[in-house]
């Protein structure tokens, strides 16, 4: 397919009494696995829902492997598996009824040894798929949610918050899941709070504030644009530069400890630390939780 | 028709089975004793005294009607306008017209809709749902009260005929389509099943209401025309009277506009 797998285009939605997206612009490959990223209320949840024809934009258009999230919605959710953020199941229902009734409403009928291999990932016992919902933990009905979107094997996965609820182990297992989809060529577009998962399962991210999307890179151009942190102490006392090399940008300075930020190469301020009586050097690359911070908090920079 | 409706309607059926069967076994169990009760009374010969108990001046409010329902046939048919069964099966049809909103506050709607199903499939399963649930139950109805005759009535009791069984079920069934489409129209636009159900339910009883009014108090006979029980008229059929096709007409137009509307309403609007 040569179209990407998720387009959307000025994507807009306006609430009586809130701009939940505004203006919205994102391309996600297909085979990508992309994060999107934002604080309650960032409008992540909005964008999902348009994509599946559940909220209809104000403004600007989706379109799903090529096809309009709101003239072709049913050609379009044909092809997703979703994961709601909370998924509505019926606690009277078993959990394999669940399963049955949300396979015999997809596009295509479900392969049971692909269903049974989600099963077993997840650890979901077939006893446990013969009691009601009411009766499962909130990781049970997390991992039911995961198995009811991916059963049908659908080329775009929709996961809003997929770990949410999840044990450490289950989460993992998750990953695990992730990367086998990725390898069957599946795109994943998967909200998410925990940046950790996202930098290490995500490809690239996209970033809502406000409804606004401010951030779209791969994690690789996020950390080099947000530079390492470089931290030398002395063992004595050394006097401050008047000027520091290109991309270099102090953050605290003292005669025995220099903390400093780089961007770029590390060069020019390893040749200057050089010639100092260096007494320990330690190069950090940023994690993404810090760097995303700065945009959750403040206006992206001009 | 597509297999994912007909999936849906299942799932829904199975869903409202224990309430559809238990109204179907108090309902058919009461329209077989009413037979009984109809035999007890003829045998003692009290449908005369009964009707001497009951004042002049509520005889003369009532009309023929009270006549009637001081015969065998009128207490055999009791079960197809008595007010507790009207407004029992009134409230089924809402509580499954009303599944839509239901599904959207439960959020299950998510899961159903994130799939190819459109969503004129959502209304056209609540509209499978209710015509299935309540002709059922007035099938048991009709079957409990033939039963109920065919067993243990005297030779001599004035049995009322089939056909005015077959009317009383087709009018009732009528006033219940009426009031399940327009709870479909309520469902198609709420976030909230109660908020749908109760919209419906207040709407029924005010018509009801209005209903009485116009029957009773000439000033108000106009405005009870608005009401759709206005065009239930079930004592009419009882006094020998034909089943009068155009109010019964007025009726499922009343219902088919509410599913129309929802269909109108539940395609356009943000889940």
């Amino acid at each position: 397919m040569d179209a990407p797998a998720i387009r959307i285009d000025r994507l807009s939605k306006r609430y009586p009494r809130v701009t939940a997206l505004r203006d919205a612009s994102l391309e996600v490959a297909t085979g990508e696995i992309f994060g999107f990223l934002g604080l309650n209320g960032a409008g992540k949840t909005t964008t999902i829902r348009i994509l599946l024809d559940l909220v209809r934009p104000t403004a600007g258009r989706a379109f799903v492997f090529g096809l309009d999230c709101q003239r072709q919605g049913l050609d379009v959710r044909g092809q997703v598996g979703y994961l709601p953020g909370e998924p509505g199941f019926y606690g009277d229902m078993t959990g394999e009824a669940t399963l049955d009734l949300l396979a015999a409403l997809a596009r295509s009928p479900v392969d049971p040894r692909w269903r049974r291999a989600l099963l077993d990932r997840l650890e979901l016992a077939a006893s446990d798929l013969k009691r009601p919902v009411r009766e499962y933990s909130t990781g049970m009905k997390r991992k039911l949610g995961l198995v009811q979107a991916c059963q049908a094997d659908a080329p775009l996965l929709v996961l809003d918050e997929p770990t949410e609820g999840l044990d450490p182990l289950m989460q993992d297992a998750f990953y695990a899941l992730v990367a086998e989809l990725r390898a069957r060529g599946r795109t994943v577009f998967m909200s998410s709070h925990v940046l950790p998962e996202v930098e290490r399962i995500c490809d690239r991210i996209g970033l809502l504030r406000s409804g606004e999307l401010v951030l779209v890179s791969t994690v690789q151009d996020l950390r080099r644009l947000a530079g390492r942190r470089v931290r030398a102490a002395f063992a004595e006392a050394v006097a401050a530069p008047a000027s520091w090399p290109a991309g270099c940008e102090p953050i605290a300075v003292s005669p025995t400890v220099w903390d400093l930020r780089v961007r770029g190469p590390l060069g020019p301020i390893v040749a200057r630390l050089a010639a100092l009586p260096i007494a320990d050097l330690d190069v950090q690359m940023p994690h993404l939780e810090e760097i995303l911070k700065t945009y959750y908090a403040d206006p992206p920079a001009a | 028709m597509t297999p994912r409706t007909l999936a849906l309607a299942a799932h829904s059926l199975r869903r409202i089975r224990p309430i559809a069967m238990g109204m179907a076994i108090v309902l058919g169990g009461f329209q077989f004793l009413l037979t009984q009760v109809a035999v007890f009374l003829t045998r003692n010969r009290a449908f005369g005294m009964l009707a001497s108990l009951v004042p002049d001046f509520i005889r003369s409010l009532a009309g023929p009607s009270m006549v009637a329902f001081m015969s065998f046939g009128g207490v055999v048919s009791l079960g197809y306008f008595h007010p507790i069964v009207l407004a029992s099966l009134v409230g089924l049809a809402i509580g499954i017209g009303t599944e839509p909103a239901a599904e959207v506050e439960s959020r299950f709607g998510d899961l159903v809709l994130a799939r190819p199903v459109a969503r004129h499939q959502v209304i056209t399963r609540s509209v499978i749902v209710l015509v299935t649930v309540v002709a059922a139950l007035l099938l048991v109805m009709a079957s409990a009260t033939w039963i109920g005759l065919a067993c243990c009535t005297p030779a001599a009791a004035e049995r009322p005929p089939f056909a005015l069984i077959r009317s009383l079920a087709v009018t009732l069934a009528a006033i219940v389509l009426c009031w399940g489409g327009v709870a479909l129209a309520a469902a198609a636009a709420a976030r909230r099943r109660a908020t749908a159900a109760g919209m419906t339910a207040v709407a029924a009883l005010a018509s009801y209401l209005v209903d009485y009014l116009g029957r009773v108090w000439d000033p108000a006979r106009l405005a009870s025309r608005l009401s759709p029980f206005h065009y239930f008229e079930p004592m009419a059929l009882l006094t020998g009277g034909a089943l009068n096709a155009g109010n019964v007409a007025v009726l499922l137009a009343i219902g088919a506009a509410g599913v129309v509307a929802g269909y109108a309403i539940f395609s356009r609007r943000d889940l």
